[in-house]
């Protein structure tokens, strides 16, 4: 598939410039990613997956890939990269290219910002070469792409010019060629997701599951490892398949939970289960979605997924943006909800609106060896460590601040805690007691707590929790303590940027009615996760996975009436309510088989 | 069984005291003729000659099985309430064994926790009867600091030993990390003496302090509170400022900007009036700690940009360094749709855009770039 793809672009690129003789080379579809891992999760921001080397400061395995040329000749090379940590200290993620067997010596990784440096030129002799990436840090080096040309020309490097110049290099149609039909298309793989997807397909529906990552279960999965908290509502025989035990957040445990929910999920014969597939774009007419468009994160491919429903359990509420449903971020103002609570006052709720939201975190770990472990320095990361010492990251590890977006700048904010991990651990690596402790894990995923929040027909808040409001379409349903986080640098400047708190309010039991589950003027479209339509401070208490799976699973039985009668969700509030609690209240426990009545 | 332990070994202890006459006195510091020393553990600054008078109020704070204590005003020379005290004693119990615990505490005029003071005739003790040492004392200071505590949302069975997993309580922040917070955070050997005594201090009595306060209240308080370090004060006063007070006491307040903690600096930005906005001068001071400010009430002033006298743009071109990514293209945009991008500022952009020490230069460049188009 990839050499089609390299020569596609070879043959589109002759009819567009004549004979340019340039080539674009995606890292992530290498056929070898050796110990460099497929980043896709800023593909929105920056343009495309990349290939990372995460060693936690050990040089990685070489990628290598088998590239094709059209034709011979003396190729100028650039490589599409980015410093992470810019500064006035060496690069922390540099690598090297590398053609065949010969290195070019220019080490790369060294320009701020997302853009092109130029490799060198090499005569390329045979039609066929290896291109390898050469990781020397050990710390985060990152490509996107490389490009040859004939001509010494750098591609555009501002992010507007790049996308464009990209699509013309590829010449892709604007429509994926290729088209699946489903009873639903469930986008986000995360608990939510997952409960969405077995919950409609127990009941006859056809599913497609789309996950941009191997492994599902999100925030859950053995690659970002909270545990899951909340109850299980009407829905513990689902949950059951998805969540986790209670082990401290980061725990290598995390894998075993995760072998249990992927294999449950695969189970089901009518889920088709998209893993690394990245939705992109969502097509809506007359306020309805008709497709969900995705792509392969390693491979390019393209496809188009149709429905009549959707679920936006992607986290971020991209299907709901894309479709151009109504959504929120930041914090309402305390008079919005009347969300006060004068103890923390502005801490809990603002007296004006702003974009501040709780954190994102990155979770890691360490463990003692038998043997003396050395560990880099890290200068590029101690202007934010700064004196900091830990041997191992929790939920505290927590990153926001008001200048930053938790979509758009998520991989800033990634980087931030990956300097804040490395800055730390380096600092108590220079106390004796931690001379055989080794960094064991550090996730390169973000785990976030808050982005968009698509609104529904009813917002919940703070005062829903509070009240225990008893909804006549409650559906999910809660115990758990509304915590709202904010970083401790706000009240103390010498606290670390990269610390959070949490502030607690005791509530009743809570719940979460239908209304606030489906978009309010995107008409099939259902949302659950932690882009449902709460407050930011609603959002406080039912965040955690098992709460995100009931709606999860309160939205495929939805789907599963939406069907039935051919309506929209709303509808089903309107219309068929009884019948749509009677159906969560019989799917509690398995139908025994007619064969053994 | 274990209450009823406790129950007979209060008695004991209500029994012993009757006996001895009650509470000890306070050695340092403070007698009848009036408070002379700083609290030995206080969060406030403390004027040489300061004295203060102890005045009765209206507020006692119910001690378990001891009944109510009196909550005393501390007045200075000028007859202003300063401060607020109670001298405590209170049994701490556990597993049954029970012994008074006797501190003197004070809270702000918000009912925030202001401090201590230990009996010398009877130091704080822990469960195996050593006395406290210095260095824990200071610790109980620390965690009475801390009002949003872990011992603030946990009965005191829950610390003593890990809780089962709660199903139907999950709670992020608390599971697994329970134990070692707790360790971090008490004296060692003496959980019960500093459980007993966090409540105590954060407490119901905080509100009932404030509401005392708030009972109170003029224009001569709120400024006597403005003026000082506190932030509780600063936010509590700066939320109830007029917009008329906000001019008059702008120098104050810009003064506060520059040197307080982040929360009262965001408050600051987000509650000036637009008469402030409105006019060059009064809003200079704010933009002149752009440089020091953090990142977020940095954020929140380059909000203020359109409101910004021709003076504050072409200085913050000579800042571009000390704007994250993101404020650096909120300003880049601005210039580009605003009158103020002159030849000079251009010359620092180009400047700041060669700079290669500079992280972000070359979002200077793309700027530059997308002017030539």
């Amino acid at each position: 598939m990839k050499v089609f793809f390299q020569i596609f672009v070879s043959i589109i690129c002759t009819l567009r410039l004549g004979w340019c003789q340039e080539l674009l080379i995606e890292a992530e579809s290498f056929d070898n990613p050796g110990g460099w891992v497929v980043d896709p999760q800023f593909v929105q921001q920056m343009g495309s997956p990349y290939l990372m080397a995460h060693g936690m400061g050990e040089p990685v395995a070489d990628a290598s890939t088998t590239v094709r040329f059209p034709e011979k000749g003396t190729y100028h090379i650039w490589v599409r990269t980015m410093n992470w940590a810019p500064g006035d200290w060496q690069a922390p993620g540099r690598f090297r290219l590398k053609i065949d067997d010969r290195s070019f010596e220019k080490q790369l990784g060294q320009r701020s910002g997302w853009g092109w440096e130029y490799v060198g030129a090499k005569e390329i002799q045979h039609n066929t070469v290896v291109l390898s990436l050469v990781d020397l840090t050990g710390f985060n080096g990152r490509c996107d792409a490389i490009y040859f040309s004939v001509q010494k020309e750098e591609p555009p490097a501002s992010p507007r010019k790049v996308a464009d110049w990209r699509m013309q290099l590829a010449q892709e149609p604007n429509a994926p060629e290729e088209l699946e039909a489903y009873d639903l298309v469930v986008t986000g793989g995360g608990i939510a997701g997952c409960a969405a997807s077995i919950a409609a397909a127990e009941q006859g529906l056809k599913v497609a599951l789309i996950h941009d990552r191997p492994v599902l279960g999100g925030n859950a999965s053995s690659e970002i490892r909270v545990h899951t908290l909340g109850i299980y509502g009407h829905f513990e025989r689902i949950l059951k398949k998805l969540d986790t035990e209670h082990y401290p957040n980061g725990s290598a445990e995390a894998k075993l939970d995760q072998k249990k929910r992927d294999d449950n999920v695969k189970s089901y014969e009518n889920i088709d289960l998209y893993l690394n597939w990245r939705a992109y774009d969502a097509v809506a007419e007359n306020d309805s979605i008709r497709y969900v468009d995705a792509r392969h994160t390693r491979t390019g491919k393209r496809k188009r997924f149709s429905a009549p429903y959707f679920v936006d359990s992607t986290g971020d509420g991209w299907i709901g943006f894309w479709a151009g449903a109504d959504f929120s971020y930041g914090r309402e103002s305390v008079n919005t909800y009347d969300e006060d609570w004068e103890e923390w006052g502005e801490l809990w709720s603002p007296e004006e609106a702003d974009n501040a939201v709780m954190g994102s975190s990155v979770l890691w770990g360490s463990k003692e060896t038998e043997t003396e472990q050395r560990f880099p320095e890290v200068p590029w990361a101690l202007p934010v460590a700064k004196t900091y010492e830990e041997v191992n990251g929790e939920w505290q590890w927590e990153f926001s601040r008001n200048d930053l977006n938790q979509i758009d700048d998520a991989e800033a904010i990634r980087d931030h805690m990956l300097r804040a991990i490395y800055g730390s651990f380096a600092n108590a690596k220079k106390d004796p007691k931690n001379a055989t402790r080794k960094l064991e894990w550090v996730s390169y995923l973000v785990g976030k707590r808050e982005s968009r929040r698509l609104v529904g027909d009813h917002v919940f808040t703070f005062n829903d929790a509070k009240k225990g409001t008893k909804f006549p379409d409650a559906v999910v349903q809660e115990t758990r303590e509304v915590d709202v986080h904010y970083q401790t640098v706000l009240e103390n400047e010498q606290n670390p940027d990269f610390i959070s708190e949490a502030l607690f309010y005791k509530t009743p039991r809570y719940y979460i009615p239908y209304r606030s589950l489906y978009s309010k003027n995107i008409k099939n479209l259902f949302m659950a996760g932690r882009n449902f339509s709460t407050s930011h401070v609603g959002l406080g208490g039912p965040r955690v996975m098992r709460t995100t799976g009931q709606m999860g699973a309160a939205v495929g039985l939805a789907a599963v009436l939406c069907k039935k009668y051919d309506v929209n969700p709303r509808d089903i509030y309107t219309g068929y309510l009884e019948e749509y609690l009677d159906l969560i209240e019989s799917q509690k426990y398995l139908k025994i088989p007619e064969s053994k009545k | 069984m274990r209450w009823s332990l406790t129950a007979i070994a209060l008695f004991v202890l209500q029994l012993g005291m009757a006996q001895l006459g009650g509470t000890p006195s306070f050695s340092n510091g403070w007698s009848k003729s009036g408070q002379v020393q700083q609290p030995e553990f206080f969060i406030f600054p403390w004027e040489p000659g300061t004295r203060l008078q102890e005045k009765k109020t209206s507020l006692s704070i119910e001690i378990d099985s001891m009944g109510m204590q009196p909550i005393k005003a501390l007045v200075n020379e000028g007859g202003r309430t300063t401060l607020y005290v109670s001298d405590i004693s209170t049994p701490v119990c556990a597993d049954g064994d029970c012994r008074l615990m006797d501190i003197r505490l004070y809270w702000t005029l918000l009912g925030g926790y202001a401090g201590f003071d230990r009996y010398r005739s009877a130091p704080l003790t822990k469960h195996d009867h050593d006395e406290f040492v210095y260095a824990d004392y200071l610790k109980l200071h620390q965690l009475l600091l801390d009002d949003n505590s872990i011992l603030k949302r946990r009965k005191i069975d829950e610390l003593v030993k890990k809780p089962a997993q709660p199903e139907e309580e999950g709670v992020d922040a608390i599971a697994g990390a329970t134990i070692k917070e707790v360790k971090e955070s008490v004296v060692s050997g003496a959980l019960y003496s500093c459980y007993t005594a966090w409540h105590l201090v954060n407490g119901g009595i905080k509100d009932k302090i404030k509401d005392l306060t708030i009972s109170t209240l003029n224009n001569e308080l709120l400024e006597q509170m403005l003026m000082t370090d506190n932030s509780d004060y600063q936010m509590f006063v700066l939320k109830r400022l007029s917009d008329r007070q906000y001019e008059q006491y702008y120098v104050r307040i810009a003064e506060i900007f520059g040197g307080g903690i982040p929360l009262v600096r965001t408050l600051i930005v987000k509650n000036l009036p637009e008469t402030i906005w409105n006019s060059e001068r009064l809003q200079e001071p704010f933009w002149g700690h752009f440089e020091r400010i953090d990142i977020n009430t940095r954020s929140l002033l380059l909000g203020h940009l359109s409101e910004a006298p021709a003076s504050v743009v072409h200085g913050l071109s000579n800042k571009l360094g000390q704007m994250t990514k993101n404020q650096l293209k909120i300003y880049l945009e601005y210039l580009s749709e605003s009158q103020f991008l002159d030849t000079s500022i251009l010359d620092n952009l180009k400047n700041f855009s060669s700079d290669q020490r500079e992280a972000n230069a070359y979002l200077v460049s793309y700027f530059l770039e997308d002017l030539r188009l």
